[in-house]
């Protein structure tokens, strides 16, 4: 029953067999250099978008007056 | 049906075609071995986003939570497009001859690259994808150490740069160097730290201290004179019960820490290619979170937090000679380690008035090298890796000297990148109001009524905290507290 399916050249064939390509393939290298990019892009955009929510937040606090030292008037 | 086919289908096989079951059934066994072991190392993850989120005030979970999530996301790619190339290549230092390099293990440098055939779906490897993937759960371990010490005033985006550095760069150099079969420490110095000790948890913990020197004390977290107060955990229940899933992950950690030869007597050896049994590092890590509780609970007279911690510790101070330590020797250390982690981590909050919420440089960072010179004291004279060089005192400072520049440098030094930029630390005013409404605009726990937050003074009373937290605020006029040192009025 099992040696009815080509196993042995069925895996051969395919034995380093990728999307768009085997491994050390032009398809696997481009594929890595878009990945490695993208990780570096969303790197940027943490630290940009988080710096915009704290920013805007302390503004907002320091705008409230809620955080500023009482009069101690006169 | 099918066990009556597979006895005639072997009757039929050659003695060629046996041997060639037999080792995909190896295969398919190691595959399957390291798979459950990543399994089991994810609840890891699981229990220090609980630690550390119960750790936290109520104003900072999801901030704290969101870390220990984010870690995935940024250690991951980082470890798959260079960490992994790393542990490889750099075995003897830097690459020889590329993918060429000369290391114990011929070839591996060049299955480590991203576009190697190992890394994708192979049909004639089984085992170079699980094995990544096991080291990536130790990136992951090693990245969210330092957390839990920075946790309520540090930017989210500086930890995930910082916790990508550690996890895919730092960490994994001095595995190269000194946790793998070709390493120069190992078959140079005959270097021994067996289940990570300083590898891991010695080389995360001092990371962790060069980024608190640059990050400061939380706002309010020390008086003018330089006394220290305590803020209330939210939940201490979820945190201990975090480090309870911890310990359940130590096991995976543990065992994916072996190497499996099923054909091959004795069936299991070390990660530098010595022999040992799985059932001997699982009763000493057993015994040294029974040593280490009991070492915390003496030495912290009681504090629950301690006393947790202290089997951490405990676990931590043996790993490095779990393969070869007796179950006696492994208890006595232990207890030894649960204290060591209570007096170092006093000493830091009080005296180097570092503030360091989870005391992850004392327990990961001063117990795992404390583990590593114990191997050389307790386990000297012991033959390791492929050259099988004696493990020795002297082996075993040699590698503590790599590892703590290697550490501390990077640590402190892009922390203070970052802080020159104002990217390290979260703004004064949204500190005291608390990370989770800057970030994600909401309270989590909003059935729940908002009441005064308790800070406990150095005499140990429980105050109202917003007085404190706001004098200190003003007494800094918006700025982040000075890293050593009580805020000045």
């Amino acid at each position: 029953m099992f040696d009815a399916f080509p196993y042995d050249a069925w895996s051969e064939e395919i034995a380093d067999f990728w999307t768009f390509g085997g491994g050390g393939s032009t398809g696997t290298w481009i594929l890595t250099a878009l990945g490695f990019s993208v990780m570096l892009i969303a790197f940027v955009w943490f630290v940009i978008m988080e710096n915009g929510k704290l920013e805007r937040q302390a503004q907002a606090l320091r705008a409230s007056g809620a955080l500023d030292r009482p009069s101690t008037g006169a | 049906m099918l066990s009556s086919l597979v006895p005639s289908l072997l009757a039929q096989a050659s003695p060629e075609e046996l041997e060639e079951r037999i080792s995909l059934d190896s295969q398919i066994l190691t595959e399957q071995f390291y798979f459950w072991t990543v399994v089991i190392m994810w609840l890891i993850h699981v229990g220090f986003m609980a630690y550390e989120g119960g750790a936290a005030r109520r104003k900072n979970i999801m901030s704290t939570a969101m870390k220990n999530i984010l870690v995935i996301a940024v250690v991951t790619p980082t470890f798959y497009y260079f960490g992994w190339y790393i542990y490889g290549c750099f075995q003897e230092g830097w690459p020889k001859s590329g993918h060429a390099s000369p290391d114990a293990l011929e070839g591996f440098c060049g299955l480590t690259a991203p576009w190697s055939a190992a890394m994708g779906p192979n049909l004639q490897d089984h085992v170079s994808a699980v094995f990544f993937l096991a080291f990536l759960l130790f990136s992951w371990t090693t990245g969210s150490i330092m957390s839990g010490a920075v946790i309520e005033r540090i930017r989210l985006s500086a930890f995930l740069i910082l916790t990508a550095t550690l996890g895919s760069a730092v960490w994994i150099l001095d595995a190269a160097w000194g946790w793998s079969s070709g390493g120069w420490l190992t078959t140079r110095f005959g270097f021994h730290d067996a289940i990570a000790s300083g590898v891991v948890h010695g080389v995360a913990g001092l990371f962790a201290l060069g980024v608190l020197i640059n990050l400061g004390p939380r706002i309010g977290k020390y008086t003018a004179e330089g006394m220290t107060r305590t803020f209330r955990p939210h939940n201490t229940h979820l945190t201990l019960m975090g480090l309870m899933l911890i310990f359940t992950g130590f096991y995976g950690f543990y065992a994916a820490c072996l190497v499996i030869q099923s054909t091959a007597f004795p069936g299991w050896l070390n990660i530098y290619g010595s022999p040992t049994t799985l059932g001997a590092i699982a009763f000493v890590i057993t015994i040294g979170f029974a040593g280490g509780f009991t070492g915390g609970w003496f030495a912290s007279n009681g504090n629950p937090f301690w006393t947790v911690s202290g089997g951490l510790a405990g676990v931590i101070a043996v790993s490095a000679g779990a393969d070869v330590y007796h179950p006696s020797l492994a208890y006595l250390l232990s207890i030894s380690g649960g204290m060591v982690a209570v007096w170092s981590g006093t000493y830091i909050e009080k005296k180097l008035r570092l503030d360091d919420a989870v005391g992850a440089v004392a327990v990961h960072g001063v117990c795992g090298f404390y583990g590593v010179l114990l191997v050389g004291i307790f386990a000297g004279g012991y033959p390791t890796g492929i050259n099988n060089v004696e493990s020795s005192l002297g082996g075993q400072l040699m590698g503590i000297l790599a590892f703590i520049p290697l550490a501390f440098l990077p640590g402190y030094g892009i922390s203070w990148v970052l802080k020159k930029f104002n990217l390290l630390r979260v703004p004064a005013e949204v500190e005291l109001e608390g990370l989770d409404m800057a970030e994600f605009g909401m309270d989590f726990y909003p059935e729940f009524e908002r009441v005064p937050e308790i800070v406990v003074e150095p005499d140990g009373r429980e105050v109202d905290g917003a007085p404190i937290l706001l004098d200190s605020y003003w007494a800094t006029n918006g700025r982040a507290p000075a890293p050593t040192a009580g805020e000045r009025s």
